[in-house]
């Protein structure tokens, strides 16, 4: 127990070192710049209704940035390793892959809860200033995103395992973004198409990572109220079998990586 | 032919007495049967197949504990292919690889292994004392063992004026003296070399050898591939040629001169050569 904490501890610092010394921080700090822009112009404005639709805008750019840094967390997880050959004295060491997987992964799940972590600060904090409140739907809201980006996480560190940087980039992107903006209408798209084709969109339905089902956005700035319990728990489930079902086959795609 | 090693295994001492490199035999040259022993590695029979190609074609040897290895071959003979399987990256198609009897994939066993790549930039953000303490935390060590460690490892490969600079900035060389130390930081009873002085110069491989050397007065055991044959000759005890994946010599440096006064140069050209 004591060698898996250490071992961990060392993969999670790793992320965070990486993180610092590559200057992604630097990257944080202008997209938190940017997430700004929409939140102060909410002041001058001054109208409710303008308020509610400058903070909807920012915190899609609060989903956008985080997503970005997920898959880009993700997708350097092991990939560089193979890249630079380091993985090579990595797994002569006394680490199972299965353990140096999910190191890996709880690494980069660190540095991209901390980047959705300073993100809300600035959000939260910006409407907070100027008067406004949230209410209990926020907790539920902030858990589902970070369920969303632990989500996201594994599935780039899955990809990045079977394809290239840029195609499990443009992939992982597409599938997320796309199940986030039009998941919820696919089954009513299927039923206007023909059989075959009804059927693939189905089955896309059934296995891709529903982005929206996480979306607290509107329920967030309009203040519609918190999501049942049950159907939170539901989610929060959800995410946790989809993760671990991506994290067992991710540990499938390195057993059988040739090395 | 003599017994090399500390001359605890007799397994090690068979395989040392062969010559043809792919078979176990015994001291009057019969064949010998597989039996436990305290071999640091054992290689039987063993082949490695990648899809239609043989990279290792009926493998076996032996190296016994304070014993050092050397592993010769030209390009693409089966060194590397051979090292992944002893340090557990890479199964074999037939046969049995297995450190200190137990499987090399096991964690507790590669506890007791050091390895060191041929190629490896390591991470170009960390610096050399943060690359033994991220090394140090994946062997499960405690951090104040790594930092002693750290300390005494760095300036042994004389690293410790440049241990707080970015990895980025080492020259060729000096990543390999940081492979080194990664390699050591565990304190192996094995430790497994992939080309290891590529890149050093001549005062940093002297003190390389010394250190080998000095790891051999401790019991542990070296095995090292490599090209530079010089290097071989004044460091190993035994070494095996490698062709095609085929083992064509086994056999005791110390041999070597008294058999017509041949160097290691001599009987690797003409070991190739009658391979043929």
């Amino acid at each position: 127990m004591k060698t898996a904490f250490r071992q961990f501890k060392a993969l999670v610092k790793l992320s965070f070192l990486e993180l610092w010394r590559r200057n992604d921080i630097f990257a944080l700090v202008l997209l938190g710049l940017a997430l700004m822009v929409p939140l102060s112009m909410a002041s001058p404005f001054g109208a409710d209704g303008a308020s509610r639709y400058l903070d909807e805008a920012a915190l899609l750019l609060v989903w956008g940035f985080s997503l970005f840094i997920a898959l880009g967390s993700g997708q350097r997880l092991l990939a560089p390793e193979f890249e630079a050959r380091t993985i090579y004295p990595l797994l002569a060491k006394p680490i199972s892959r299965g353990r140096l997987l999910f190191g890996k992964y709880l690494g980069a799940l660190a540095a991209s809860w901390s980047a959705l972590a300073f993100f809300y600060v600035l959000f939260v904090g910006s409407v907070l200033l100027r008067g406004g409140a949230f209410a209990a739907e926020l907790p539920q809201a902030l858990a589902l995103h970070f369920a969303f980006i632990a989500l996201a996480v594994a599935v780039s560190l899955l990809g990045s395992l079977l394809m290239s940087a840029s195609a499990n980039c443009a992939l992982s992107s597409i599938v997320l973004v796309g199940m986030f903006f039009f998941g919820r209408r696919l089954p009513e798209y299927a039923d206007g198409l023909n059989p075959a084709l009804a059927w693939l969109v189905k089955a896309v339905y059934a296995i891709a990572p529903h982005a929206e089902f996480f979306d607290m956005r509107q329920r967030l700035v309009h203040g519609w109220g918190a999501v049942g319990w049950p159907v939170f728990a539901a989610v929060l489930c959800y995410a946790l079998v989809y993760i671990a079902v991506l994290l067992g086959l991710a540990s499938l795609a390195l057993r059988r990586r040739r090395l | 032919m003599q017994g090399i090693g500390n001359g605890k295994c007799q397994i090690c001492y068979n395989i040392g007495a062969m010559n043809d490199g792919n078979t176990l035999l015994g001291p009057k040259g019969q064949r010998q049967s597989p039996s436990t022993g305290d071999c640091a590695v054992r290689i039987e029979g063993v082949v490695r197949e990648f899809g239609s190609v043989k990279a290792v074609d009926g493998l076996s040897l032996a190296l016994a504990p304070g014993e050092i290895m050397g592993f010769l071959g030209t390009n693409g003979a089966g060194k590397t292919t051979t090292i992944k399987m002893i340090i557990g990256l890479l199964r074999p198609s037939a046969g049995k690889v297995s450190v200190f009897g137990g499987d090399p994939s096991d964690p507790a066993v590669r506890a007791r292994v050091g390895y060191m790549p041929e190629v490896a930039t390591y991470y170009p953000y960390l610096n050399a004392r943060e690359l033994l303490a991220f090394y140090g935390g994946i062997c499960g060590l405690d951090a104040k063992l790594v930092k002693a460690r750290t300390d005494e490892l760095l300036e042994s490969v004389g690293l410790s004026e440049a241990a707080r600079r970015p990895l980025k900035t080492y020259s060729k060389g000096m990543l390999q003296r940081a492979g080194i130390a990664q390699a050591l930081l565990n304190d192996p009873d094995l430790l497994v070399l992939d080309e290891p002085f590529t890149g050093l110069d001549p005062l940093a491989r002297i003190h390389f050898r010394e250190l080998l050397r000095s790891l051999r007065e401790k019991g542990k055991a070296v095995f090292f591939s490599s090209h530079e044959l010089g290097e071989t000759e004044l460091l190993c005890d035994r070494v095996a040629i490698m062709k095609h994946g085929h083992c064509v010599y086994q056999g005791a440096v110390k041999d070597l001169a008294g058999d017509g006064g041949s160097n290691l140069e001599r009987l690797f050209l003409k070991t190739l050569e009658e391979a043929k």
